[in-house]
């Protein structure tokens, strides 16, 4: 399976003409071996070593230096990322942009990250925010947004909405049980959810508005995982059980009608895995630890190869085209 | 070895993806493209890898609660004999499993096939391993070897090269470290059996194995370069003589070794430009990386920061000046991202062939239809 014999299974089913197929050949053996990723990952690793090497010496050396020096490079590093980035981006729109160069989103993510690291700074050096420590989560949480409509950046979205979840984990659960970072104050459990269903609505809105349509899979995959992970930890340890069980159900449920609506596996995978916890859980929890000890075996076998048949038929289930979904290589 | 997956298939997926890549450098029509989709069909369930993943992960839970399954009706599972009946027995299930399958779901390692394989090639292990307890280890991997390489044949799975290149290493390890000679002559023991394998992988021209030749051959790279590193060499020489020194003495052939250290990264990189072959130029490209540390590991006194620092500004450097050195394309190298072929040419050679310019068309036409009827078997 050379090109060559390609092209010759090509034109001897005639797809092709036998000039089409010089042309291919010549073109073919006078492409030039790219090396342009290569040495793209040359350059950001060396910008990588060299950033963090500078990063040590600077912190071994920070007695002759002196902080103030150490923020105002790092705010100049920010504010050239950011300038760079605007310099580099196209004019806003509501579809999605195809920059042709991809360097500035790699100083985009560079610019909030340095960003994030600045105020860090400031706060651990000068306690600029005090204790007001939702108000420092919420300023770069409204930066990446807005960064990541302006120049169309799913990285900066992502960090936006993590910087969301945390500004209202630490807006409404003290600080003592963030810092055990679990989910065990059930204060937390039906905020979370909420955010989830939130942003899970958001991304379905800008899907049928229009608006940034591909900011829709980054929103439903964030908050339907926030929104179904505490679902689920509401069940395994909060009462009422039946409330969550209903709405990590319900979640489920809409997961399993969006991956059918917009052909996407990834939805389908988390309808079913959750549904599929959701559901065993149940079923062992009301039995009673006797009864599930001699089901057990049963069940599990019987349950994972229906849920693998399910999968291998998920087409014949849902409705979905035989094209196949669009987005095997998207994810 | 009869193959599991449909070689056809797997032919016209192949085919399918070059045509999908002509069609993005524009060397040929959307309908092309379709056309080829139509006349060089593969009917395989592929699905996306978070998908592939779950499927394999329920698999997994299905085969272990099947054992479990089965030793319910086995009344001493708990002996060693029972339970290799068991195991056995599982072992023959999950095979006929994974054949009905693939006939039937058109699975092409999608995850259940993959599962359902390594559950079969363990269940076929394990009575080997619990009714001979004490045999050497180079029995136990010879034994393995006649259970994997049968399975990879068939099912070309990618794990399969995985393991086969570290049991027939495994082997040679264990036979040399018997001798003191073989001991001092493990490094160039390494490096030709690497080569050799690298040499066998190359000759394997099949598509069906095209994946495992790739890990073959990457492995192979690998374990030759290491094997001819200073730094292993000595390090590795410290450790199965047992010493315990906080620095590794000297080596024998110690030139030799520095001598490769530095030329077998060289000569990757240059033969993998001259090739055009990625997978020997980045290979190369790491090991010239590990080559600096190796050098920088004995000799240099350059502090963890420094070092980073400078090696960050040469690549820098290094990276800046060779994308402007190929900003026109030089010796068959370029620096392109996705080098595009001019629509214009392709219109016209299209149009030249609606025009009934080329000769060959009609008669080709005629020729196609029975080549259609016979199968696409025959154009291969």
């Amino acid at each position: 399976m050379t090109p060559k014999s390609i092209l010759n299974s090509l034109t001897s089913k005639g797809i092709i003409s036998d000039q089409q197929a010089d042309t291919i050949v010549s073109f073919e053996r006078e492409k030039a071996f790219s090396i342009h990723w290569e040495l793209r990952a040359v350059l950001y690793l060396g910008i990588l070593f060299f950033s963090s090497g500078a990063g040590i010496l600077i912190y071994e050396n920070i007695d002759t230096i002196g902080h103030q020096v150490i923020i105002a490079v790092i705010a100049l590093i920010t504010a050239g990322c950011f300038y760079y980035a605007y310099k580099n981006s196209l004019p806003y729109s509501h579809e999605e942009i195809d920059n042709p160069n991809k360097l500035a989103d790699y100083v985009l993510l560079l610019g909030c990250s340095t960003f994030l690291g600045l105020e860090g700074y400031l706060q651990y050096q000068y306690n600029l925010f005090g204790t007001r420590y939702g108000l420092a989560v919420i300023i770069p949480t409204i930066i990446f947004f807005l960064c990541a409509y302006r120049f169309d950046h799913r990285g900066a979205l992502s960090m936006g909405i993590t910087g969301l979840a945390s500004w209202l984990g630490l807006t409404i659960a003290p600080l003592s049980v963030l810092a055990d970072n679990d989910f065990s104050d059930g204060k937390l459990i039906i905020p979370a959810i909420g955010l989830g269903c939130v942003l899970t609505a958001v991304g379905w809105i800008s899907e049928e508005q229009n608006v940034k349509k591909h900011f829709a899979f980054t929103y439903m995959l964030m908050g339907g995982n926030l929104a179904c992970i505490a679902a689920q930890i509401g069940l395994f340890s909060h009462s009422p059980k039946v409330l969550y069980f209903f709405i990590g159900l319900g979640l489920c449920y809409f997961f399993v009608r969006r991956a059918r609506k917009a052909q996407s596996l990834v939805f389908l995978l988390m309808g079913t895995v959750y549904g599929y916890c959701i559901i065993t859980y149940t079923i062992f929890t009301s039995l009673g630890i006797d009864a599930a000890l001699g089901l057990g075996i049963f069940y599990f076998l019987f349950s994972s190869v229906g849920v693998i048949y399910f999968l291998l038929n998920f087409k014949k289930f849902l409705g979905i085209k035989p094209s196949g979904p669009k987005d095997e290589k998207g994810i | 070895m009869k193959k599991a997956y449909n070689q056809t298939w797997v032919e016209n997926l192949h085919l399918q993806r070059q045509a999908a890549e002509w069609k993005y450098r524009n060397l040929l029509t959307e309908e092309q493209e379709t056309q080829v989709k139509e006349l060089f069909p593969e009917k395989f369930y592929r699905p996306g890898i978070f998908v592939k993943i779950g499927l394999f992960c329920f698999a997994v839970v299905a085969t272990s609660f099947f054992v479990g399954f089965l030793s319910l009706f086995l009344l001493d599972a708990s002996s060693e004999i029972g339970f290799s009946t068991l195991s056995l027995i599982c072992c023959a299930c999950f095979f006929f499993v994974l054949e009905y399958l693939i006939k039937t779901k058109n699975l092409f390692h999608s995850g259940v096939d993959n599962a359902l394989l390594y559950a079969g090639v363990t269940a076929a292990m394990v009575p080997v391993f619990l009714l001979f307890q004490h045999a050497p280890v180079w029995a136990y991997c010879l034994i393995a070897l006649a259970v994997i390489v049968p399975a990879t044949l068939r099912y070309a799975d990618l794990l399969g090269p995985i393991a086969i290149f570290g049991l027939i290493f495994t082997i040679m390890a264990e036979w040399m470290m018997k001798f003191p000679l073989g001991k001092a002559l493990l490094p160039f023991a390494v490096m030709m059996l690497s080569a050799l394998i690298y040499i066998l992988a190359r000759k394997n021209k099949d598509i069906y194995y095209h994946e495992c030749r790739q890990i073959l051959e990457v492995l192979s790279l690998v374990t030759f370069y290491l094997g001819g590193n200073y730094l292993v060499v000595r390090e590795l020489n410290a450790l199965i003589s047992d010493l315990n020194v906080s620095v590794a003495p000297q080596i024998a052939f110690a030139p030799l070794f520095y001598f490769f250290t530095f030329i077998i990264p060289a000569a990757y990189v240059f033969f993998g430009l001259k090739r055009a072959d990625r997978i020997l130029f980045i290979i190369g490209l790491i090991a010239f990386a590990f080559s600096v540390y190796t050098y920088k590991h004995y000799f240099s006194t350059l502090t963890a920061s420094q070092g980073l620092v400078l090696a960050g500004a040469l690549m820098i450097a290094a990276a800046i000046a060779l994308i402007k050195y190929l900003h026109t394309p030089k010796h068959g190298i370029s620096d392109e991202q996705n080098r595009k072929n001019s629509l214009e040419n392709l219109q016209a050679v299209i149009t030249a062939r609606e025009l009934g310019v080329t000769p060959a068309g009609p008669s080709l036409e005629f020729g196609g239809g029975t080549f259609g009827g016979g199968g696409a078997g025959e154009t291969y």
